[in-house]
């Protein structure tokens, strides 16, 4: 099955990029652990045909690597919802510091007035 | 009572100055802080030359992000009663006094154009909309309000405070005033007159009042809905 073979050498190769981006303080050890995770997963099912064949007839797949890719939509989902939150902490935190940079500025500004 | 005139500024050159006048005028014994939200034009420089204290976003942060500028502001400074209005014109300061003086009974005083009719006309689909949120969040805090989206408001320090640890984003009138029911603020209307703006554009095109009606209706269920309901329901 090309599939497998495919899956699998995209799963190897994913490991070693995250692992690599992190080796080079590109991506926090934080967040990549998820991703570590994932690639795991993905080289293990796709690594063990049967394995996958079994979970596809647990939940009625008819055909088998459509697992795959399920599997792989659920996570992206899921990843981009957890970004999504990251992002709405982010901006939060970032207009906190804006606005308190403004009132610091105009506050200098006044000091260095007077002096 | 220490109070301060809060105007959120973003790119409005052309009417800045004579709404410093305007206040200086009317209640000359207030301070005036200007947010300068990222404006492109000469905002600043003629706040500053009217004699306000100039507060420069380091980037346009948007209407509620600048807003709480001020009243984080008003808060460092102790001051006791904050105002807030618009740039534009649209309030007039001769209705200062009316809304400083009720913030001393009141934990929020809200500058309103309908408590009496008033010779303020809205367009048609505005109206529709303020109509539409004054019957929801009047039907969520068990008070009525007539003009739920006006920005021109009175906070006591009790607001203040509220305010400074949270206020909503981007259309944030609506919402704040469930926020402050919630927290069991007090607050009352008064009628004042209010003009059409006299120079610069709107911030809410037609394009864009379907995500505000959608967004601002989100919020203030979503706000109704977090912990403390004691202070909605009661």
């Amino acid at each position: 099955m090309f599939i497998n073979i495919l899956s699998v050498s995209v799963a190897i190769a994913f490991l070693v990029i995250v692992l690599e981006l992190v080796r080079r303080q590109r991506l926090k050890e934080q967040y990549s652990l998820l991703w570590i995770l994932f690639s795991i997963v993905l080289l293990i099912v796709s690594w063990n045909v049967s394995l996958m064949e079994w979970i596809a007839d647990q939940l009625g797949v008819k055909y088998a690597p459509a697992v795959l890719f399920l599997f792989g939509l659920l996570f992206c989902f899921s990843l981009i919802l957890h970004l999504t939150i990251v992002i709405t902490k982010l901006t939060s935190q970032v207009l906190r510091l804006s606005q308190e940079v403004a009132i610091l500025k105009a506050r200098e500004a006044l000091y260095g007035k007077n002096n | 009572m220490k109070t301060l005139i809060i105007i959120p500024a973003y790119n409005e050159e052309g009417s800045i100055a004579s709404v410093i006048a305007d206040i200086r005028r009317h209640v000359p014994e207030t301070d005036i802080v200007v947010i300068n939200d990222g404006s492109t034009d000469r905002t600043e420089e003629i706040a500053k030359a009217s004699g306000a204290s100039v507060l420069t976003m380091p980037y346009n942060v948007g209407i509620g992000g600048g807003m709480q500028t001020g009243y984080i502001y008003a808060k460092m400074q102790g001051y006791d009663v904050a105002v807030q209005m618009d740039a534009d014109g649209q309030h007039p300061a001769k209705e200062l006094p009316k809304l400083i003086e009720q913030a001393s009974r009141y934990d929020l005083v809200i500058g309103s154009r309908y408590v009496k009719s008033t010779s303020y006309r809205s367009p048609h689909m505005r109206r529709i909309g303020m109509i539409f949120f004054s019957q929801l969040v009047s039907l969520i805090t068990r008070q009525r309000f007539t003009d739920t989206t006006s920005g021109f408001r009175a906070a006591g320090r009790k607001v203040i405070n509220l305010y400074a640890s949270y206020y909503p984003i981007d259309y944030p009138e609506v919402e704040s005033l469930v926020y402050l029911k919630r927290h069991g603020c007090k607050i009352t209307e008064v009628s004042t007159e209010m003009q059409r703006r006299q120079a610069g554009r709107s911030s809410i095109t037609p394009a864009r009042s379907v995500y505000y009606m959608v967004k601002v209706t989100l919020s203030v269920i979503m706000s109704a809905m977090r912990y403390n309901r004691t202070a909605v329901i009661k």
